[in-house]
Formats: structure tokens, sequence, C-alpha cells
């Protein structure tokens, strides 16, 4: 026979073991070094430098500006600041051109559509104000903000001035036990949670990288801004001047997202020395060259992905919720619908923790997509409380444009301060979107740090305004 | 339908795709439709991703920050006569399996056995780069240096001799700007002509080694070598299992590694040891 | 409708207080339960032929009090132990001592297998800390199968020492003969290399580890008298009580085994815009974290160039290899270099084209 006979696999590995032993425990490093020297001196041989070093300079100027003491700080604070006014007030106009469009010419285009060709009232309702409405609202609440904010952060990226940032906070995350690139997939998630999850792909620690994923919720993301703006601008400008209300109620949506900033440090702390502390930490962070961005092509590459991003989550996640929610308002058991049930069942817990039980039917129906909350809660409450006057029929979600008609609706429903701070504080910490969830749990692999990243802020949240609702009565009461 | 079958040749010939199907077909990619699969490999942050798209005429995002690609993408081009299909790897330091990035890469590198490996290396970042290639070049001989990012390095006053830096590696080197679209074609055409054979690389060989490593890794290799004849980087898989490496022990426990020799030892045995000319 | 506040917010304190009190990692009722059905009958058992297979190895003889006090246990329950080895046959109980039977010797060695193996995987593939692998690797030893020892063993190449220096039981029950001599009987002036740290008891263990002593480290004693132990380590002087000296084992070295090697300085501390050449890695970056700088190519001879300072102190960047890579200062404390003044690196940039 021939040689070949005369090994077997476990020979080869029985071999390779005592050769192992053998040569020692520094192999690896050895290794390393030999295949560095070859490079090394390949590279010696083929490099040349005709022009002076001084080349260098362009990256060294620029890094020096942005990672210094004295200006690192504030150019990042006017940065995002800027990112951020830009987002926020310029989507309100194509906010209001795709509504305009989708609900008020398309929706009823479709209506006289569907009542000239007699379709039943249950199909209309279930497709046109169930499926159709909501995909709709979360098209138009999101796609704008969402195709502002991203591309700017995707050129920012492609300049090379994320990493800086990361390199700047990084002693701030490294005290909570996190990565400083944690700084980017948090602001990432001021966006959308969702992408801010798959951000954190950029963190090559495993440890590091859970707890950036779990805590990306406490990152107020674009569909629920509106929610805080919106009760902020209700209940807490109406507790001033009229002169300075628009400057307070805009402070206290800051404040919700500092205190998300500050609970993303304190989670991230506890993580990384609890549950997490097993896991794998490395750290290192490279710093790329700077390159001029593309801009053009960056721009649309960005706003296409958005856009297709922000059509798959309305019409896998948002439509279903719209069916969902039209259901649930007119499958009536013995002339009560089951949103109605939900609600008194839910109501005793949700005064409990300074709630009601709308907000907390409206939290598990939009679980799928956030933005449709405060639509569902004018939905329900008109459902509940019998208000004339508001929306097209039952299970239909709408907007009301002027303030005092809603604080109206909001008043016969029974809202007071204490439900407003509340629901602002439960709208920040609360389970993360169906979308978040399932971007979690695809990241991760894993079933457990998904089910902790959906439950832990609900858990909190719970925990959270059923402490400030005890307190502020017992406070109510003494004064 | 029976004629048509006959014609139908069976057993690989120099020119004709080297890609087994059922490998990569474990590994995610389908070769139906496709005639040649390129793998891309690369550091961090080189522009690997452009390069992807520069190929592919995708739009994937690439952003200036490492460790962009973490799951694999894929595309494809036609160019002469032949269908390529290219999976971008995720960026890596290393190939030496210290990370999930780092696994993917190797395992679709070596078990995948892709037709030509595309290693984008950043010009003014050479030597790190290389380390990178060097180890590629320990799997196989079949890749392409995409020298990329040429207009940078000018800017900081590196040049590099492409001609000096193929003789040394063994396999050709092409000078881009993916951003630009500068130097695709040049890409393209030694994609080509490492895919059809036309051009092959030799193995190479890490030098400098420490006598005592050396020693052990010759014996280990001339063993793999008896085992599986025809294996093209016995020297490689040697060093691994002196590295402790899990799965490459696993790949030869489960037979995975002697897979890989079907149907090479026709098709490399004359092409390994034929030179390749260096083209500019 | 609401219940009193008061009420509510007391009841909201006292449940998260249970809650806490049952489920608080490491200190709940909840994980003591679970510490505590790890903790049967069988880990006592195996414990206890752990604890006289160790003395056995140290030639000490094993006594129901020694016993009882490892296995915290009371005397007579260490005494029903002993009965239940010896009617399992893995114990030899004649007249006043006690040995293992060949069996029970097996047995024994297959526990220290499972701990060892345990610690290294700790050491290597997790990021808890070096003062904790004792504690866990004590706990997982009894939950491991043969099998599941075996193929760790494998997942992790087949390694030969666990983290303190302890030889590793091979599955066939074979383990190299632990050498060297304790740090107490070095002479002095002679140089050695530390080939064990004793990681019992934990006191002592723990001040070990904040001296920052390492195996493989070479160590050369100053002083000795029974108060103290002066000895140099790591570039550093150390000074510990004989009795926490002793649980240093080293082997001394060969004339011709002693490298005159520079001992260096951090990276940590060169300042901004100076340039060292790498000497070492230091042996406590471990695992993942040291391959990830080996990858980067943070190598014995790579010249590395300090560039510049996070706004918030920590970390810094540094050029290595043409790319510049963040390190934090932890990690930079942990890499030796030699100063290189920039008169000297410049030739080296200049091709010789």
């Amino acid at each position: 026979m021939s040689d070949q006979h005369d090994i077997t696999p476990e020979q080869l590995l029985k071999e390779a073991q005592d050769l192992r032993w053998e040569v020692g425990g520094d192999f690896h490093e050895k290794l390393m070094e030999t295949i560095y020297t070859d490079a090394a001196k390949i590279a010696e041989r083929a490099i040349t430098r005709p022009g002076e070093k001084s080349n260098f300079d362009l990256d060294r100027a620029i890094d020096s500006v942005v990672t210094s003491r004295v200006w690192g700080f504030p150019i990042m604070v006017l940065l995002f600041t800027f990112i951020f006014w830009l987002t926020i007030s310029g989507a309100n106009y194509p906010s209001k051109l795709i509504s305009d469009v989708l609900l008020g010419t398309v929706r009823p285009f479709l209506k006289t559509l569907a009542a000239n060709l007699n379709i039943p009232w249950w199909i209309d309702g279930l497709v046109i104000d169930g499926m159709y409405l909501s995909t709709a609202w979360v098209i138009s609440v999101m796609l704008p903000p969402m195709a502002i904010f991203f591309p700017l952060f995707t050129l920012l990226e492609d300049f090379g001035y994320l990493p800086r940032l990361a390199f700047n906070f990084d002693n701030i995350f490294k005290r909570a036990g996190a990565h400083g690139k944690q700084a980017l997939s948090m602001m990432m998630g001021f966006g959308c949670n969702a992408a801010g999850i798959i951000a954190t792909r950029i963190i090559d620690s495993p440890r590091e990288r859970l707890i950036a994923m779990i805590t990306n919720n406490f990152a107020l993301c674009n569909g629920r801004w509106p929610t805080q703006i919106l009760i902020a601008t209700l209940f807490i400008g109406a507790l001033v001047p009229a002169h300075i209300a628009g400057l307070i109620s805009a402070l206290a949506v800051v404040g919700i997202a500092v205190l998300g900033v500050l609970l993303t440090f304190v989670v991230s702390w506890a993580l990384s020395r609890t549950v997490l502390k097993g896991e794998v930490s490395t750290f290192s962070l490279e710093l790329p060259p700077y390159r001029p961005p593309r801009i053009l092509q960056t721009l649309y590459t960005s706003i296409i992905d958005r856009t297709i991003y922000v059509l798959w989550r309305a019409i896998v996640f948002a439509m279903p919720a719209g069916a969902v929610i039209w259901l649930s308002a007119n499958i009536k058991i013995t002339g009560i619908s089951i949103a109605e049930y939900l609600v008194n069942f839910l109501n005793p817990v949700g005064i409990l923790i300074g709630l009601n039980g709308v907000i907390l039917v409206a939290y598990i129906v939009a679980i799928p997509a956030n933005e449709i909350v405060i639509p569902t809660v004018l939905m329900l409450t008109v459902l509940i409380t019998g208000a004339k006057g508001f929306g097209s029929g039952s299970g239909v979600i709408f907007e009301i444009q002027s303030n005092t008609e809603m604080l109206s609706l909001f008043n016969a429903g029974g809202w007071t301060l204490l439900t407003a701070v509340n629901l602002m504080l439960f709208s920040l910490i609360h389970n993360p979107c169906s979308t978040t969830i399932y971007t979690m749990y695809k990241e991760s692999g894993s079933l457990k740090w998904t089910i902790v990243g959906a439950l832990l802020p609900l858990g909190m949240g719970i925990v959270v305004t059923f402490f400030v609702a005890q307190i502020w009565r017992l406070v109510a009461n003494i004064v | 339908m029976n004629d048509q079958m006959k014609i139908k040749p069976t057993a690989p010939c120099a020119t004709c795709p080297v890609h087994n199907a059922a490998n990569l077909k474990r590994l995610g990619v389908d070769m139906e439709n496709w005639d040649f699969v390129v793998a891309l490999a690369g550091n961090p942050n080189v522009g690997k991703s452009t390069v992807f798209n520069a190929l592919t005429g995708l739009h994937q995002h690439t952003g200036n920050w490492p460790g962009k690609t973490v799951t694999r993408a894929e595309g494809g081009f036609e160019y002469g006569d032949y269908r390529y299909k290219v999976v971008d790897l995720p960026g890596t330091y290393s190939l030496l399996a210290t990370s999930l990035d780092e696994e993917v890469a190797r395992d679709f590198i070596l078990f995948g056995q892709p037709d030509v490996t595309i290693v984008v290396v950043d010009a003014s970042r050479l030597e790190r780069n290389l380390n990178l290639a060097l180890q590629v070049l320990g799997i196989t001989n079949r890749m392409v240096v995409c020298l990329n990012l040429v207009d940078e390095a000018k800017r900081h006053g590196i040049e590099v001799d492409q001609r000096r830096l193929a003789r040394d590696l063994g396999v050709p080197v092409v000078p881009t700007v993916a951003r630009y679209d500068k130097g695709i074609d040049d890409l393209l055409e030694a994609i080509s002509e490492v895919a059809t054979g036309k051009v092959l690389g030799k193995q190479y060989r890490i030098k400098n080694m420490p006598p005592r490593l050396k020693n052990a890794v010759e014996q280990l290799a001339g063993m793999i070598t008896t085992l599986y004849p025809g294996l093209p980087n016995a020297r490689w898989v040697a060093l691994r299992l002196l590295d402790g490496d899990e799965r490459i022990s696993e790949a030869i426990r489960n037979g995975e590694l002697g897979d890989l020799t079907k149907g090479m030892e026709e098709f490399s045995e004359p092409n390994l040891e034929a030179r390749m000319e260096v083209h500019a | 409708m609401n219940p009193d506040p008061l009420t509510a917010l007391i009841i909201g304190i006292l449940f998260l207080a249970l809650l806490s009190f049952l489920f608080l990692p490491d200190k709940g009722l909840y994980f003591k339960w679970k510490q505590a059905r790890i903790l049967s009958e069988r880990a006592l058992s195996e414990d206890a032929l752990k604890h006289i297979f160790l003395c056995e190895q140290e030639n000490r003889k094993p006594s129901l009090d020694s016993l009882a006090g490892v296995l915290k246990i009371s005397r007579d329950q260490a005494a029903n132990l002993l009965n239940h080895l010896e009617t399992l046959g893995l114990l030899d109980v004649s007249g006043s001592g006690f040995q293992l039977t060949s069996d029970g010797h097996d047995y024994a060695l297959r526990i220290i297998r499972a701990h060892r193996l345990w610690e290294r995987y700790l050491a290597d593939e997790t990021g808890y800390h070096a003062a904790e692998w004792h504690d866990r690797a004590e706990l997982h030893e009894h939950l491991l199968t043969t099998e599941a020892v075996n193929s760790l063993s494998s997942q992790l190449g087949n390694p030969r020492y666990d983290p303190h220096g302890d030889p590793i039981p091979t599955a066939t029950g074979g383990m190299i003969r632990p050498e060297g001599i304790p740090l107490t009987s070095l002479p002095v002036d002679k140089v050695a290399k530390i080939v064990h740290l004793e990681d019992e008891p934990e006191m002592v263990y723990a001040q070990l580890l904040a001296e920052g002593l390492q195996l493989g480290m070479e160590v050369r004693l100053i002083e000795f008298s029974p108060q103290r132990v002066r000895f140099w380590a790591g570039g550093d002087e150390h000074i510990l009580a004989p009795i926490v000296a002793a649980n240093i084992t080293v082997l001394p070295l060969k004339e011709e085994e002693i490298v005159p090697s520079e001992i260096g300085e951090p990276l940590s501390s060169l300042n901004l815009g100076e340039s060292g050449e790498v000497l070492e890695i230091s042996p406590s970056i471990r695992g993942a974290e040291r391959r990830r700088l080996m990858d980067l190519g943070i190598l014995p001879g790579t010249i590395i160039d300090v560039e510049m300072r996070s706004p918030s102190g920590d970390p810094t960047a540094y050029r290595i290899r043409g790319a510049v890579i963040a390190l934090r200062i932890e990690q930079a404390h942990n890499i030796r270099v030699k100063k290189v003044r920039q008169e000297e690196r410049q030739p080296a940039m200049v091709s010789k084209n």
C-alpha cells in the first residue's frame, strides 16, 4: 500500500498535540511576529516616499481641533444640536405634505371607491380605516425625520468624524462599563432604535456590544419625540405664562431625553457588573484617516435606504397593528367592544401607576409602532367617553389639529398633570417596539438577551411610574 | 435530454471553475447560474465595500468606519464570457479566528474555496494590510491584491511600486481608486485571469520563522500532505493545528478538510508549479 | 378607587426589596438556592476526594480535622462522609489514617481536571476577574460530565496548565509533576521564574494579584527575614510577609537561561509625541484581548508613536504600523516599551530603495 494509508487523522491530531506542547505556549505570538516581520520587509521594499512626510498634517490638524480639550466637546454639542434641530424642524413640512396626500386625498378617494363598489362595511373598515390608515400614518410620521437624520449621520460617518466622537466619549462610557462606540449607537438610537441596534455592530467586544443593544431603547427615538412634544406642550407648557410656554415644554422634552441618557449609563453600569460580567471584553478603536465624503452619492444611497426601511417597517409591522386596532374597537361582545373590555380591565393597574387603561391598551396595540400611540389613545378615549364630534368612527385612529380640543378630550378622559408626566416617563421607559425587538434578536442571536432587552425597560417603566404616582399623590394630599 | 447530459463534461478541467458547489452551498452561497465565485477580503476601513460596489454596481452602504460589513454581502457581475458571484467578507485585521468576523472570513476562504480571493489593501498602510494578505496567501494562491486608495497614499507622500509588490507576493497586484472607479477594469481583467487559470500565484511561505517552530511546521505539514495529497495549504493547516485551532481539528476529524481535495487533484497539481507572470 | 398612596408606596418598596432579596445576582436567595443545589452530597464527596488527593500529592497526611476545615462541615459530618466514600470503594480507611483507592484516585483526578480546565476557560474565554476564577470553578467542576470536560479541553486547545500554573491532568490521568520551590527557599540574588501562584486562601491570592505578580515573571530575592521577603519582579520591588511569599512557586533559572531582558516602561508613561519600541505585552492581558492586540500589530519590536489624547484624558491614540488606534490606559499600562528617541527612529522611515 502507499504511504497515504500509513497515517490516520487521529494520528495526525495526536502528533499535532504533541508538537504543540513541544513548541510551547507563545506559538501564536511568535507566528504573528514572523508574519508581521515578513509583511514589513515586503512593504519596505515596495514603498517609496518621494514627497516629504508633512502631508499627514491635514488629518492631524483636524484631529487636533475635534479632539482638543477646549474644542472637542463644544464642537460635538453644536454639531448634534444642529442635526437634531434640522431633523425636527425640517421634518414638519414633508410630514404634513405626505399626510395631506395619503390621509387627505388618497383615503377619501379609497373610501368613495369602496362605497361605489358596494364593498361590505367591515372590509372597508378593516382594510382602509385599519390597515391603510396606520400604514400611511407611520410613513408620514417616520419617513421625513429618518430621511433627514440618517443621511446627515452618514455624511459624518463617511468623513471619518464618528470614530473621533467615540474617542472623545470613551472615558465616560468606560466608567459605565461600556464602549466609547456606544455613543454612536446611542446617537443613532435617537433616530431609530432598530437602526441603533444594527449600529452596535461596530462594537467588536461581545460584552460591550450586548450592553449597547440592551440599553439602546433609552435613547428617545423619532417615533416617540412627537408624543413627548405633544404632551409637554399640552400639559407642561400650560403651567407657565404663555410667553415662556414653548421654552418650558421644550425643556421638559429635552429633560426626558437627558434622563434617557442617564438611564443608559446607569443600566450599562449595572449590567456590566452583574449579569454580563462574564462576557469577553476587549477594547480597540481605530481612528481612520479623514476622507472627503461623496456627498450626493451618500445622500442618495442613504435616503433610498431609509425610505425602503420605513416602508418595510410600515407594511410588516404597522399594517397588522392597524388591523388589530380596528378589530378590537369593532368586534363587540354583548354590545361592548374588545377594546373597551381591555381598557376597563387594565384601568385599575393604569390608575395605580398614574396612567390609565386607555394608555396601557394603546401601548399594547402600538408595540409594532410607537408613532401610533397618540392617535390610538385619542381613538380609545372617544370610544370610552363617548365624546361626540371627534374622529370618523370607532377603530379609526385620528389626530386633532387644535390643542384646546385635544386638551378637552383628555380632560374628559380623566387626565391630570400626573397622567401627562407619567405618560412622558413611560414613553421613554417601556419595552422597545417590535421592529427593535426583532432586530435585537437577529443581531444578538440570543433569545435570552432579547427578552432581557424587552422586559427590563418595561419593568423599570412600571416601577418608575408607580413610585412617581404614589409620591405625587402623597405630596398632593399633604399640600 | 440524454444527449445533452452526455455532452456536459463531468471532470474539472484547467479552465473550468473549481469551486465546490456543495461546500459553498453549506456556507450559504448558491452557485446556480454563476461560473465563478470571488471572495472579497481586507482589513476594516480600506474601502472594501467600495470595491464591492464598484465591481457589482450595487449600492451597499459604505462607511468610513471600521467593521461596517458584519454579515456577508453578495452581488455579481459579468465579464468576458463568464458570470462572477462576489461575496464581500467582513473586514478583519487577521484570519487567526480571534473573533466571529475572522472566523466567518477564514471559513469562507478555506472551506468555500473561492475561485479568486481579492484582498483589498490600503496603499498608505501597506505593512499592516500585508499581514492579512500574507495570511490569505497561506490558504490560497488564487489571489489578487487590490491596492486601493493609491490617491490617498499619494497625498500622504507614499508611492507603492506594484510590480515589486507583485513579484514579492507572487500574485497580481492592481492599483485602484475604487471611490472614483479608477483601476476597476484592470481589476476585472486580473480577476478573470486568475479565475480562468491563465495566471496563477505561487504559494507564499512565511520566512524568518524560528527553527524550533519551523521544524514542527515542516514535520506536521509532511504528515498532512501524506494524508491529504493535493491539499494546497498543508503548511497553513499545520500552523493552525500548532496554534490549537479547534475548528481545524474538527474539520480533520469530520472529514471536511479531506473533502477539499476532491476535484483539486486533477486541477491544481500542474498549475501549482507554474509561476505566474506578473503583469503591471 | 385609588388605593391610599402611602400604603401603596410602602407595599411597592417592600415588593422591590423582596424581589432584590430573591433575585439579586450573586447575593439573592435564588442564586444561593442554585448554589446550594450544586453543593449537594455528591459535591461534598468530590471535594473530599480532591482534598485527600492534594494532601497525598504534597505528602501531607489528611485528617478528619483538615477535611472538616476545608469543607466547612462538622467533624461528625466529615466522619460520615468518609464512611460514605469507603462504601463506594473510593477510600481505604485503615486504623487512624485513610487513603484513596485506585478508583478514588482516578475520580479525584477527574474533578481536578474539570476544575483546572474551567479556570483556564474562565481566564481565556470570559471576562471574569482573576479573583473570581477559583470560586466559580469550585462550583462548576461538579457540573461537568467527562465528555463535557474532554470537549472543553479540545476546544481550549488541550492546555497543559491552569492560569495559576497548576498542571492539568490529561484525560488518561497523566499529570506533569509540578516543578519549583517556594519563593521563600530561593537563595538571595538568584534569578528565578514564577511558575505557580497558589489561589488559596483567597485573601493571600488577592494580595498576590494586587502586587501585579504574573506567571512567567522573573524574580530575584533581595532580602529574606522572618518579618518580610523583599524581591524584584516585573521591574518593581515587592515586599511581602513570608507566609504570603511562600504561596509563590518559582523555578530557579540556569545562567544560560537568563536573558538580559530590558524592563522598559509602560506605554502609558510615554508623553504625546514620544515613541516606544514594544518589549512585551504583560501576561495579565489574556485570551481574546491579547490576540486582538497582537492582530493590531502590537508585537515585540513594533514602534508605537503617541499621537493624541482624548479630551476626557483617556483613551490615547497611538500610531501603530501606519494606523491610528486608540487604547485605554489599562491596556497601555500593560504594554511595556523601550523609549525611542525621534532622531533614532527617523532613518527607519526613509526607504532604502
